[in-house]
C-alpha cells in the first residue's frame, strides 16, 4: 500500500450554483480513511418571528479563499491525521432549505474529522469575509455572526 | 505645435491633504466596498489617492470624506489591507501603489 499517492488535499469553492452533498463528500473520500464527517448549513424560514423569503450571500472572494486555506492549514496542525478537507460555500440567492455551506473532512478514525468539521464551521463564521442578507417580506437585514470579533452585538 | 495649447496643472489628488511632499506623498489604492458599506457608498470599488503613510483611522476618515454616508458604520467595520484585517485605530499603514483596501462590515458567512 502506498499512501504517499493519496496526498492530503484542500478543496475550496465559492459558487452561485446549488451545492451538492454527494459531490463534496466524494471529494474527501480516501481508501486510507474510515471516517468522513460532514456539516451542512441550510437556510431557515424564520428569524425572530419574521418570515424569511430567502438568503443572499456575497463575498470578498479572493480573501475568503485565502482565509479558508488558513483554516485548513490550522486543521492539519491541530489534527495531523486529517486527510482531505472540502469547503463549499454558495454565493448569491439561497432558497429556504437549500445548503449555503457544506464542509467535509476525512480521517482514519472518526474523532479527528468530527472535531475538525466543527472547528472549520466555527472559524469560518469568525474570520471569512462572506456576508449574508436575510430577505423578509417587507424588509431585509445584513446579518452579523456573534463570532465576528469586531462586531458590536447589542444584545 | 498649437499656439493655443493650454498649460494645465495636475489637480490635487482627491483625498490627499495639501502639504509637504515628503511622507505625505500620495498613493493610488484600490478601495473595495462590501455588503452594507457598498449600499451606503453606492459603489463596489474605486481608486482613491491617499497618503502613503497613514493610520487606519486616518484612512477611514479620508474615505468618509468621499462617502459621508459611511460614517454611520464606523464602529462596526474593519479594513482588510492586502487581505489582512486591520482595526480602525492607530496602526500605521505603509501603502504601495495599487494596494487593495477593503471595507469589511461584520461578517456573516456559513
Amino acid at each position: 500500500m502506498d499512501e504517499s499517492k493519496d496526498v492530503p488535499k484542500d478543496f475550496i469553492k465559492l459558487k452561485s450554483e446549488k451545492l451538492s452533498v454527494d459531490e463534496v463528500s466524494e471529494l474527501v473520500i480516501s481508501p486510507y480513511c474510515g471516517a468522513v464527517s460532514l456539516f451542512i448549513g441550510t437556510t431557515r424560514n424564520n428569524f425572530e418571528g419574521k418570515k424569511v423569503i430567502h438568503l443572499e450571500y456575497e463575498a470578498y472572494t479572493s480573501m475568503a479563499e485565502t482565509e479558508i486555506k488558513k483554516i485548513c492549514r490550522d486543521v492539519r496542525q491541530k489534527w495531523p491525521s486529517v486527510k482531505h478537507i472540502a469547503v463549499h460555500h454558495r454565493l448569491g440567492v439561497v432558497p429556504i432549505t437549500e445548503a449555503s455551506v457544506i464542509i467535509a473532512v476525512s480521517s482514519p478514525h472518526r474523532a479527528e474529522s468530527l472535531e475538525a468539521v466543527m472547528y472549520c464551521i466555527n472559524t469560518l463564521k469568525a474570520s471569512v469575509p462572506i456576508w449574508k442578507k436575510e430577505i423578509y417580506e417587507d424588509e431585509y437585514s445584513w446579518k452579523e455572526n456573534k463570532e465576528c470579533f469586531w462586531a458590536n452585538s447589542e444584545k | 505645435f498649437s499656439s493655443g495649447r493650454r498649460r494645465h496643472r495636475e489637480p490635487a489628488a482627491e483625498g490627499c491633504p495639501p502639504g509637504d511632499g515628503g511622507s505625505m506623498r500620495c498613493q493610488q489604492v484600490s478601495v473595495l466596498y462590501f455588503a452594507r458599506s457598498a449600499e451606503l457608498a453606492g459603489l463596489r470599488s474605486e481608486t482613491l489617492s491617499v497618503p502613503r503613510q497613514i493610520t487606519s483611522l486616518q484612512l477611514w476618515e479620508e474615505i468618509v470624506k468621499v462617502h459621508p454616508r459611511l460614517a454611520v458604520i464606523r464602529d462596526q467595520v474593519v479594513f482588510a489591507v492586502q487581505q489582512e484585517y486591520v482595526l480602525l485605530g492607530d496602526q500605521l499603514l505603509v501603502l504601495q501603489p495599487g494596494d487593495e483596501v477593503a471595507i469589511i462590515p461584520p461578517i456573516s458567512g456559513g
